[in-house]
This record gives C-alpha cells, structure tokens and sequence, in this order.
C-alpha cells in the first residue's frame, strides 16, 4: 500500500480496531489522509465506513490502534480533532436557528464570538462564506426556510467556519441533490481541495467516486482491502474490491411475465404538494416514477397510501374503492409503502429484529389475542434467512445494525404481509451495490408472482432497470408516460425537468 | 422488554439495574432499624405500595407510549370523593359505587386521550391543566371536607388481609400481571412499544395510534380511580386530599425501573419494582426517626442516588449503547 503516494499524510491511523460485545467492527485497519487530494472510503453496508468516520473525528475511541493528526496524538490532545469536520449524510441543522448561527455554532471553535454575540460581525463574516460556497440564502434566513440543497451545502460551509479545518469528511452528500446541485457540489470540494484542504469522500455511487476521487481505500467486514489510486483502477474492479465477489450491474430486471389486469387505478387524486394525479397500474407490472426531489412523488405515494390526507380524487385497487386517510386499511387490504425516510419511518429503533419484524406478522403468530413466541422466532428467523439480514441474533436492537441490513429486514416484513400493491421509495438509497442487486431481484420475483409495484426513484439508471414504463413527475403534476425501451434519456430528463425548462423545485 | 433471557443473565436483562439497586437497599435498611425486617413492618410496606404502584403501572403504560398523565393522582382522589358521595349521601351499595367509581376513572382517563389525541396537544401540559379541573371538581363537590359515615364493610378492602398479606397488595398482583402480559405477549403491547419508539412509522404500519393512546389513558384512569377507591378504604373517609402525593413517586419510581421518558423502552414490571424501593425508603425514613421535616430531602436524595446506580451498573453490565 501506499505506492504512488509521496506526500506526508496530515491525519493518519495505523492499526485500528473496534471491537463492540459480541461484535469486531475495525479490524488492523490503516488509512493515510493527504492534503490536496479527494480520498475515497469504499465499502458495501456493515463494511465499517460510519465506525471508522466516527473514530476519526474524535466521538468514539478506538480499542487498538494509533491516530496521528498533524504529528500529535489526537487521543491525547483532543483539541486536534478540531481538524476533522464531518458532513453526515442527513442534514444536521439548528432549523429554528439563521443561517449565519447555524454557521458559527460553536462560537468559541470558530472564533465568532466569547460572551456576547456580535450579529453585524457574525452576518458580515456569514456573508463571505455563503458566497464562497455559492449557497443562495441571506445570513439571516432561518435554516429551515432555505432549500435542501443549500442546506447542504450550508452544512459543509459549517465546517469550513472553523478556525482550524484540514480534513472534511462527507458522508453521501449527493442522495437528496439534483445533478446541477451535484455538479455545483462537486465544484466546491474540487475547489477546497485546490486550497490546501483533504476530503474524505464517501459514497456509493460510482461515477462520483471516479469523478471526484484521487485515491480510494476499500473496506470490507470491517478490514480494510486495499488502498489504490482511482486512476490505476476500473468500475467492475472497485466492486469486486467491495464486494468480494462479481456483480454484474449491465443486468436488467424487468418482470419476464406479461402485466396482468388492471390492478390500482388512481383519478384525479390531490393533495399536499400534488395535484390531479390519475394513472393505473397493472398486476405483475414494475411501474417507475421519476422526478426531481421535491416533485411530490412521494407525497402522492403516502396519499395513496393514506398517511396524508387527499384533498381530491379516488383510488380503486382491484376494482374496490380505497379508503383513503387510514393506514391500517391499506395495510389490511394489501397496499404497502416502504419509505424513503427509514429511520423517521420504517424502523422501530429500541425494539429488536424480532419485535420490529413480528409486528407484521400477528396474522400466523397470535392466538387467543397471545403472541407465541416460538411461532414468531421460526417466523422470523425464516426472513431474516430468505432477504439475508446480517444480524448477530434476532434479538439485536434493530438500530445497531447497518443501513443496508435494516432495508432488508424492512422489505422482509412487508413480505410478510403478502402485499397486492407495493410502493418503494427510493429503495436503494445509501445501500450498497450488491445489495441493490438483491432488491431489484426480490421487486423482480414479486412482480412476477403478481404484485403491481410502483418504484420511486431519482436514480435514472435505475428506473431502467427495473421499470418497463416511467412515468414523470414535475412540481406536483403528473407528466409523461414513457415505456422504457423506446425512450432516451434524454426525452426522461427534458421531462422531469418540465419539458425541457431548467427549474430548481426543490 | 420481552427478551428471551435468563433472569440471572445480568448482562442483558434489562432490570438487571432496578434490582441490584433493590437488594441493595433492601440489605442496607435491615441494618438500618431492627425493625426493618418484621412481618409487621413488612405487611405495612406491602400494604402502602399497592396505591402508588398502581398508579405507577397506568403512568409507566402511558411512558412507554411516549406520554405522561400528571392528573392521575387528581382521578384517583376525585374518584374517592364520588364514591364516597355515592355511598353516604345516595345510600348506594359499597359494590355499587365501587364500580361506579371505576367507570368514572376509566371515563377521565378517556377523556385525557381523547384531548391528547384529538387536539394534538403535548399530554404534559394538557394533563396539567385536567389535573386543576379534577382537583378542582373535587373541592367543588366536597368543600374541602372528608365524607365520613361509609359502610363499615368496605374497610376490608383497604385493611383487610389474607394470608397475612394485605388485600390491596392481593389486588395490585393481578393488575401487575395483567398489564406485564399485555405489554408483552399481545399485539396490543407491540403496538404500544412501536408507538413510543417512533409514532410515524407505527402509523406506516398500519397501527390505529390514537385509538391505542386513548384506551392505555383510559386504562390509567381506571388504575388511578382503583387506588383511590382502595385508599378510602383504607382510610374508612372519602378524604379530598387522596391522591395529592402520588403525582411524581409513580414517575420516579418508572424511571428507576427502567422506563425512558422518551418512551419506547421499559415496562410495569420494573416500574412497580421502582415503586417498592422508594416505598423502602419511605418506610426506612419514619423507621429510622428522621425529622419529619428532612423526610423529602432524604428520600429524594435517594432516589436520584438509585437512578444514578441504576445507569451506572447499566454501563458496567456493558449493554452497548
């Protein structure tokens, strides 16, 4: 390791390990940090990406191994992880708070103010910040106000704001970002990279890993795998790094059984941020939505499925009139939504595998109002064995495990429920590539037992994989229904964008 | 929590702490006072507990599902009054109005959730202001006084024992298991779990949210009115003052057994063991022949010193958090 790399590593760890009860996280793992260059962490789910990031800013101490940030031992001169400024991947914002707060939080770290605060000083200096990093929004804005994409950015101008700042680590920044938002995303991290700054970078999108990255480090089951120059390296390479194994992601997964009868038809549906939706969707059909973010997909998904209200409009599913506005009738009758969002809605974060898995499944576990335990065990242990959900036992609190293994046990549990429509929001978001694989074979085999599903999804890619007809949603109004084999991508994009006109909804 | 442990794997039961802390302060008082450890002493402690920890099982339900109900010990004494209303001024049978009573308390623990869930307010301020029009309700109907005059028959249920042990305490047993086998071995349970953890994805799977929050408020209520009718009892009057004190014990003694107040996490079984050790020390307090006036100082001084032991064996029983 570290051929090709001349320059004196700023922050460096050698032989870091993690170990949890019953659970070894890191294992010997190094990692050499340069200034001026965009190092990539790799690794599927699970891998030990959020263990190690959490390390190396400074909020969990490692059981073996050395740190050395500027020569010193961040361990021991704590004051040094003031260096490393973390972007998380949700946005992690004072919303309440302006903008210009929100920037030098904590005042004494970025030296905007001891005892008083000085809001001309503070605004002025705010000011300086959000042009350098393009965001548009006034110093006195209240974060929750602005967009989510200047939020994001707002978030990396947050660390910039620090006296001391060398390293910046940025957890997915682009999940919830249009491409232009990305493009001027990436320009920024370019530019601090060109002023003498590192990035770590991690993602699991592979044309930003090999746009933006100079060297990547792969990590897999917690041991790091190789550390190379992107440049020496291919796409089908880095995944077998990551993976251990082939993917093949030229597949497609399109449903090889014909679309049945009409199974949802939605009218002149309206409601929050959406407005006069009609479509159908047949039985056995992979049915795509594209869209910016902020289009209101998702807003109409939850009134079908009744978690919003609708203003207008019906739904019929097989022929039967929808009750709308009550989840558990959805739920009872067989129409599933799975969330974007899985930690604000799909986990039950205290509760085990089992209990967040078995509250799905009362229909075979209970009698005389008794959950059985035994029965819901085999039940369980039966899912957790079918979508692979990597889990040291079934009675793990749910939120210990990763990412990509909690989307597993949540589309486990709506299995479970034998659903007739099932609508995915964004189901591959922060999930690796394999275990994209995985869900796009299990949406495949269940459109081929007869389930109509609807997929939400910004990633075009994806959408083309998957969904024989896309539809397209821009500010609220349904567009464009396309079948995909006869369709470009470009007809898609002009289409979600609203016919061609360059509008930022979000 | 219903993990499949053994008792003795201290590593992961989660009252592991609550008990520790128990035996400790159990061991502790019978140094204390010789006449800590008597059967007297103990049918007393037995006795006195069974009120607040039913109260403590109805606010340790309403914990778990993220909520909390500061007029309980306002239900329970308004409950006591319309009994004893009931019983001297009407004439009805004991039985009666006993169940009369019970239907009240379960009517305003209703009406709580109903305003919890219909008005979306937060249930701590909602129920700060209930707990005025109880208490008040309560001196409206009675002018501050104590009915006097029940029906000798009732004190059985307050005084009486079997088997030496003290009927209110006979009676909070099967309430206890009662509400241990709900919360955790029915789907009603689940869903109470689900909600204190994350309302929004209870609601995306399909539970009826509000209708839970209102029958667990109505199942409080019921518990509240129960204690208190037991209290009057107890007492042989329909004091109005019934039910003053039990407003913070039964939210102590939740958190030391366990139960978050953020919710999601905990439940009756560590609760009421919460109940019993602050019960001890209320006990040990009069026992030892401390000055009535430094009572409240001691016995919360303890119970932060239980809470902290509580979480710091917590730690060293390494449940990774």
């Amino acid at each position: 390791m570290g051929s090709g790399i001349s320059n004196v590593a700023f922050l460096e760890v050698r032989g870091i390990g993690q170990r949890f009860p019953g659970v070894v996280a890191l294992k010997d793992v190094d990692l050499s940090i340069e200034i001026g260059k965009v190092h990539v962490l790799a690794g599927e789910n699970g891998a030990g990406k959020s263990t190690l990031v959490k390390i190396l800013v400074g909020t969990q101490d490692p059981t073996e191994g050395t740190i050395a940030i500027d020569g010193s031992n961040p361990l021991e001169h704590r004051e040094m992880f003031d260096y490393v400024a973390y972007v998380p991947q949700e946005i992690n914002l004072f919303p309440n708070m302006t903008v210009a707060e929100n920037l030098f939080i904590p005042f004494n770290k970025t030296g905007a103010a001891d005892w008083v605060i000085d809001h001309g000083k503070m605004f002025k200096a705010a000011e300086e910040l959000i042009a350098r990093f393009d965001i548009s929004a006034r110093p006195g804005q209240l974060v929750k106000d602005i967009p989510i994409s200047d939020q994001q950015l707002l978030q990396i101008a947050r660390a910039a704001a620090r006296r001391r700042f060398k390293v910046l680590i940025l957890d997915e920044p682009t999940s919830s970002l249009t491409s232009q938002e990305v493009e001027r995303l990436f320009n920024i991290i370019r530019q601090l990279r060109a002023d003498n700054h590192a990035v770590i970078f991690i993602s699991h999108k592979m044309e930003e890993i090999f746009d933006l990255g100079d060297d990547v480090t792969v990590l897999r089951n917690g041991e790091r795998v190789a550390t190379r120059p992107l440049s020496g390296l291919t796409e089908p390479e880095l995944i077998r790094l990551m993976s251990g194994e082939e993917v093949r992601m030229d597949q497609v997964f399109y449903p090889t059984t014909a679309p049945g009868e009409t199974l949802l038809e939605v009218t002149g549906l309206s409601g929050y941020r959406f407005h006069d939706a009609s479509f159908q969707l047949r039985a056995g059909e992979i049915l795509g939505f594209a869209g910016l973010v902020g289009a209101g997909r998702s807003e109409l998904m939850q009134t079908m499925f009744g978690y919003l209200k609708a203003t207008a409009g019906h739904v019929k599913v097989a022929g039967k009139n929808w009750k709308l506005h009550d989840t558990s009738f959805s739920i009872a009758h067989g129409m599933l939504y799975l969330s974007e969002e899985r930690r604000q809605h799909g986990i039950l974060p205290f509760l085990s595998v089992r209990e967040n898995i078995g509250i799905s499944i009362f229909d075979r576990t209970v009698s005389l109002g008794t959950i059985f335990a035994g029965r819901e065990r085999h039940i369980v242990s039966d899912i957790i064995k079918t979508y692979d959900i990597k889990t040291p036992s079934m009675e793990k609190q749910i939120m210990f495990l990763s990412g990509g293994n909690q989307q597993k046990a949540i589309i486990g549990r709506a299995m479970a429920c034998h659903p007739k429509v099932l609508i995915f929001d964004e189901p591959t978001k922060g999930i690796d590539v394999r275990t994209k694989v995985e869900i796009y074979r299990i949406m495949k085999e269940l459109a081929e037992r007869g389930v109509g599903i609807i997929l939400v999804s910004s990633d075009l890619v994806e959408l083309r994989k998957c969904a024989g007809r896309i539809l397209t949603m821009h500010s609220g109004s349904l567009g464009g229904e396309f079948l995909t084999k006869d369709t470009d991508n470009e007809t898609l994009v002009r289409a979600i964008l609203g016919a061609g006109e360059v509008r930022n909804v979000a | 929590m219903s993990r499949k442990n053994s008792i003795l794997d201290l590593k992961s039961n989660p009252l592991a702490g609550v008990v520790a802390a128990l035996v400790l302060i159990f061991i502790i008082s019978c140094f204390l006072s010789k006449y800590f450890l008597t059967a007297f002493n103990m049918m007393i402690v037995a006795r006195e507990l069974a009120f607040i920890a039913l109260i403590t099982i109805g606010q340790s339900m309403l914990m778990v599902l993220g909520e909390l109900d500061l007029s309980l010990g306002m239900i329970s004494g308004l409950c006591g009054v319309i009994g004893g209303v009931l019983m001297v001024d009407q004439g009805w049978s004991p039985a009666l109005a006993f169940l009369v009573c019970l239907v009240f308390g379960t009517l305003f623990g209703c009406i709580n959730g109903v305003l919890v869930t219909q008005l979306k307010l937060p249930s701590l301020v909602l129920t700060i202001g209930m707990a005025g029009v109880y208490g008040g309700s309560n001196l409206v109907l009675t002018k501050g006084i104590a009915i006097t005059g029940l029906p000798p028959e009732i004190s059985i249920l307050g005084r009486g024992q079997l088997l030496f042990l003290p009927v209110p305490f006979l009676i909070l047993l099967p309430v206890l298991a009662a509400a241990a086998f709900v919360m955790f071995k029915t789907p009603f349970g689940r869903y109470m779990y689900a909600i204190g953890n994350n309302a929004v994805t209870a609601i995306m799977l399909g539970v009826k949210v509000d209708r839970v929050r209102i029958v667990v408020f109505a199942v409080a209520g019921l518990l509240a009115s129960l204690a208190g009718m037991l209290m009057v009892a107890r007492l042989g009057t329909a004091q109005p003052s019934i039910g003053e004190s039990w407003v913070l014990p039964p939210i102590a003694a939740a958190v030391i057994g366990g139960v978050a107040t953020t919710g999601g996490v905990g439940g009756p079984i560590g609760a009421v063991l919460g109940a019993v050790i602050i019960g001890i020390i209320e006990n040990i307090i009069v026992l030892f022949g401390i000055s009535p006036y430094w009572q409240s100082v001691v016995s919360g001084g303890v119970v932060v010193l239980a809470i902290s032991f509580d979480s710091v064996s917590r730690r060293y029983f390494g449940r990774v958090g």
